[in-house]
């Protein structure tokens, strides 16, 4: 296959580098799917459906949330009081793309707002629900038993370990999606950006600053983990250690 | 293409809400019948109701697919340290959803 | 029966011989210098996996269930979109969604028709 391609008009560039192979992981996907719709598991349309929906999603739909939320005071009342419905006025509808939502996204967000003696941070206890409308797909780490088991029991030590430490008298408060609400967190504006717009505000909302693992500054537009290799999850008798500063290198 | 939200399957709607906002509830340790949604680690916990939430089909009963009554959603707020007594921060709390059927008053 | 799933972990022949951890998506991204962290056929199985939910033919918990016990155990070496997919598939075999028999020939045929393209 040749490197480049032509778009008619004379012009040539460098397509991107593909796989240039069939691998089996490919092949049983396409297998496995194709034996479902002839079971009448699901219609190949509803399949194009979810996929082009699942390709639409990320986490900029909610940077562009919050920011607006802390440009506009009355927006972010909204977003309080009847978040799906606020989210309608960014573009995001959660009745996609289905018309009532999908399987893991049922219609009821709330949003939570942190201050300065509050800060929420979100998890699955039970699978890895999320908001994927407004977030996308979740990070793999979300999904692990070791955020989901540990961020309840120990949230200051995994929040550590993520590079965020809160002081004690700041209440750490964690929301477990265990059933058909789902949350993002509404983290509080940073100082230093007095003045900034929208679009400059949305840049340091990362997907990781509405989940409740990091705190969004300026300067910081994206995250950045430590490779981590997961840990066994703390049994329910033993103590945390007195600072957790495994991650922290 | 949702079962549990098809038309095809009217649902009853649940009645007057039994809890209110910061009412104190404890989960009742009932037995895990087939997918429970209820985690074990709030069974038997008292803890605050923070806000009354949505009616819908509780997940027992969707996973067979037995559609009808709605039932009351709440999220209760629990304490950390109600939850596990060592843990080492007064301030910090823990919050989860539940159905209606799982609480009871304390 | 209770909230543990019902797929055993008992491994599956087909899905044995399909493991390869030579490619893997993060062995073949950086070896052809393909820098999406995701393999192109991963969101075509988020898909199905919301497709299977929203029919009923596999709820969303059971399969998160099934998915963390296989992740913790027979694909626990695997990286991330693969175990995902195997573990589904997995799941599926064990529930008769569909059978091992027709997925071998289905797996030829899909092969066959990729390569001649």
């Amino acid at each position: 296959m040749s490197n480049a391609h032509s778009h008619g008009d004379g012009s040539e560039h460098p397509a991107a580098p593909m796989v240039e192979e069939i691998t089996d992981f490919e092949v049983l996907e396409i297998a496995v799917r194709e034996l479902a719709i002839e079971h009448g598991l699901f219609t190949a349309d509803d399949h194009r459906r979810f996929t082009e929906w699942a390709e639409s999603i990320g986490p900029a739909a909610g940077s562009r949330l919050v920011a607006k939320a802390w440009t506009d005071p009355a927006f972010k009342a909204r977003v309080l009081e009847d978040a799906v419905a606020a989210c309608k006025e960014i573009g995001i509808d959660w009745a996609e793309p289905t018309g009532f939502g999908t399987p893991s996204d049922y219609m009821n967000l709330r949003v939570l707002e942190d201050t300065p003696t509050l800060h929420h941070v979100i998890v699955c206890t039970l699978c890895s629900c999320y908001p994927r409308p407004l977030l996308g797909m979740s990070p793999e780490w979300y999904r692990t038993t070791n955020y989901r088991r540990r961020l309840v029991r120990w949230p200051r030590q995994v929040l550590a370990e993520f590079g965020l430490i809160l002081p004690p008298e700041v209440e750490v408060r964690v929301e477990d999606s265990n059933q058909k609400c789902r949350f993002m967190v509404l983290p509080m504006r940073p100082a230093g950006t007095e003045n900034w717009t929208e679009e400059q505000l949305a840049e340091i909302v990362t997907r990781d600053c509405m989940i409740g693992v990091a705190l969004p500054r300026p300067g910081r537009t994206a995250d950045i983990h430590p490779v981590q290799k997961a840990r066994r999850p703390v049994k329910r008798t033993s103590h945390p250690p007195e600072t957790a500063h495994e991650r922290k290198k | 293409m949702a079962r549990s939200r098809s038309p095809k399957n009217p649902q009853r709607p649940a009645g007057k809400a039994r809890f209110k906002v910061g009412d104190r509830v404890r989960v009742k340790d009932l037995p895990n019948l087939f997918y429970s949604r209820t985690q074990m680690y709030v069974r038997g916990v008292v803890g605050t109701i923070a806000a009354c939430t949505y009616q819908d089909v509780i997940p027992e009963d969707e996973a067979f697919n037995r559609d009808g009554q709605l039932e009351q959603y709440y999220i209760v707020r629990f304490r950390q340290k109600d939850l596990w007594p060592e843990y080492p921060f007064d301030n910090d709390t823990v919050q989860t959803e539940s159905p209606e059927r799982w609480l009871e008053p304390a | 029966m209770n909230a543990k799933s019902d797929a055993a972990t008992e491994r599956i022949a087909l899905l044995e011989a399909l493991r390869n951890d030579q490619k893997t998506w993060n062995v073949l991204a950086p070896r052809y210098g393909v820098t999406n962290p995701n393999p192109p056929w991963k969101t075509s199985l988020i898909a199905m996996c919301d497709c299977l939910a929203a029919s009923g033919a596999l709820p969303v918990l059971e399969r998160r269930q099934a998915e963390d016990e296989l992740s913790n155990s027979i694909y626990s070496n695997v990286p991330a979109p693969e175990r995902q997919l195997l573990a589904l598939v997995h799941i599926m075999l064990k529930r008769g969604l569909v059978t091992e028999s027709e997925l071998v020939s289905r797996i030829s045929a899909v092969r066959a028709r990729l390569e001649s393209a």
